[in-house]
């Protein structure tokens, strides 16, 4: 009874109508939304993600120069510290051989410094002991002089005197000997 | 298809008690109310609750005659009717589907409008209802537009993706609320849906490959001795996609609705409340299933039109490779198709 009800039911008329009323419909719909909504969500959606990638594009080429520059940065102070180190070292070697150059000329001064005093004291001496010989030779002539008295003339005196005198050693031997 | 199987179970089922003579005087003819209830009708019947009365809205009944006369009404045994559109009657009278299928329109529109993210200025969407459009739009583009059809020819076909998922969606859902219809479970919107995937890919086939290359396809790359034979098979196969649309939409949407009338309608039909203890948790389930189905049924017709207009994208695209291949990439959607069929029917 019921299934003929069913089979010739409204639901499975399709009513031309209705298909007319539903193209009309979408269509409609379809341009009004392409025109005010699809067009500006989508072109939205769009923007937005080209700024995410954008930005994701340009934070990993930040990082990557971030990067680039701390490397730069830390071969830079290294470079610096071995640049220090080396600066140090060389002048810790200029202060070395300055030094050793300052002893050697102050050595070498002193050197000197003692030569001279010591040809000095070889002048004073040399001269001390011709005056000191000259001293000797008046001294003996005036002693032979009174010991002998009047018997020689002075010229033959001195004379004597004289030759004594060469016979005696030259330079620094009295010293010595005394 | 299990929600057609529990269709056809009550249908038989109510057909046998509705056999059996009313006990009482105030058991009510439930298969009679439901039938009426789902079909198509030339006004809008609101319920008043806690009451017998209803408020019946008559709907303007159009009627264009292609031919002089011809649409004179008719007297048969059904009662006062009008030639078909073969007798040269355009009826375009608007019915309780029509106008819920308006309803739907207005409410889509509007809603996107509301809700469309109009301040250029700001990226992001604020809101509910404007995150909410948003996501589904991105969802259509990217799961099923982009997806189907292919990055580079995705964005001209992605706007009418998106219009039909939100027009299935609305009429999926209008018929949700009380005193609404479900415009989807009606052949004849379904029927005109589908017909638009039909036009669109077929122009989708014809940008790719070209008028003749379109043609050639219909040949199937096959000797021509057999194409008296294989003509006709691929016509028959452009035409089973559309087909499919129509009665997947339709008849999902059909049977929820069925299915919980029917099993209110048990209430009335043992006469008794207790009966409502089981009745309405299940009805209530269904209900939620109905949900659920609104938006998988959107997703579906969505989803089959993009893979349809991606086979004829991918027509051209293929053409120069032989049609070997191309028979092999049509067959794997369709065997794409029927898992998803097979998913929603289950």
């Amino acid at each position: 009874m019921l299934l003929p009800t069913v089979l010739a039911a409204d639901f499975l008329q399709v009513r031309p109508g209705l298909i007319a009323w539903t193209l009309l419909t979408f269509v409609l719909v379809a341009l009004v939304l392409r025109w005010k909504a699809w067009g500006p969500i989508l072109s939205l959606v769009e923007e937005r993600e080209k700024q995410i990638a954008s930005a994701i594009e340009s934070a990993k080429r930040e990082r990557a120069e971030a990067e680039k520059l701390l490397a730069d940065q830390k071969t830079a102070i290294a470079e610096a510290r071995r640049d220090a180190a080396e600066m140090m070292r060389k002048n810790q070697q200029d202060v070395e051989k300055y030094r050793e150059e300052l002893m050697a000329k102050s050595r070498k001064e002193a050197e000197e410094f003692k030569a001279q005093a010591r040809r000095e004291i070889e002048d004073q001496k040399a001269k001390a002991i011709a005056e000191v010989r000259g001293l000797a030779v008046d001294l003996a002539i005036e002693a032979a002089g009174k010991l002998i008295s009047e018997r020689m003339d002075d010229a033959k005196h001195r004379a004597l005197a004289e030759q004594f005198v060469k016979g005696l050693p030259a330079g620094g031997a009295p010293s010595t000997r005394a | 298809m299990r929600k057609a199987m529990v269709l056809f179970a009550g249908l038989f089922a109510s057909s046998v008690l509705a056999a059996s003579p009313p006990a009482e005087g105030e058991k009510e003819d439930v298969p009679a109310y439901i039938l009426h209830h789902v079909a198509d009708s030339p006004e809008i019947e609101i319920e008043i609750p806690g009451s017998y009365e209803h408020i019946a809205i008559h709907l303007p009944q159009i009627l264009i005659p292609l031919k002089e006369g011809a649409c004179a009404p008719q007297m048969t045994d059904h009662g006062e009717t009008h030639p078909g559109l073969l007798a040269g009657c355009l009826d375009l009278s608007i019915t309780k589907h029509t106008v819920m299928m308006f309803l739907a329109a207005l409410l889509l529109v509007g809603s996107l409008l509301i809700w469309s993210n109009r301040d250029k200025s700001k990226l992001v969407p604020r809101g509910v209802g404007a995150n909410l459009f948003e996501m589904l739009v991105v969802f259509v583009r990217d799961e099923l537009a982009v997806k189907n059809i292919g990055k580079e020819e995705a964005p001209r076909y992605t706007p009418y993706l998106l219009t039909v998922f939100f027009f299935i969606l609305f009429m999926n859902m209008l018929g949700l609320f009380p005193w609404m219809a479900t415009a989807t479970g009606n052949v004849a919107v379904t029927a005109a849906l589908a017909l638009c995937t039909f036009v669109l890919t077929q122009i989708a086939g014809i940008r790719a490959a070209g008028l003749g290359g379109y043609l050639a396809h219909l040949t199937g790359g096959v000797h021509w001795l057999l194409w008296p034979i294989m003509i006709p098979v691929e016509i028959l196969g452009l035409f089973t996609k559309p087909f499919a649309l129509t009665m997947r939409l339709f008849a999902n949407m059909l049977a929820g609705h069925i299915v919980i009338f029917f099993l209110l309608g048990l209430i009335f039909m043992m006469g008794s409340a207790a009966v409502g203890i089981v009745a309405v948790p299940f009805a209530m389930g269904i209900y939620f299933l109905e949900l659920f189905v609104a938006f998988v049924q959107a997703y579906v017709f969505t989803l089959l039109s993009a893979l349809f207009i991606g086979m004829s994208v991918a027509m051209g695209h293929h053409h120069d490779h032989g049609h070997a291949e191309e028979h092999g990439h049509k067959e794997g959607g369709a065997s794409h198709d029927h898992g998803k069929a097979h998913f929603v029917g289950s």
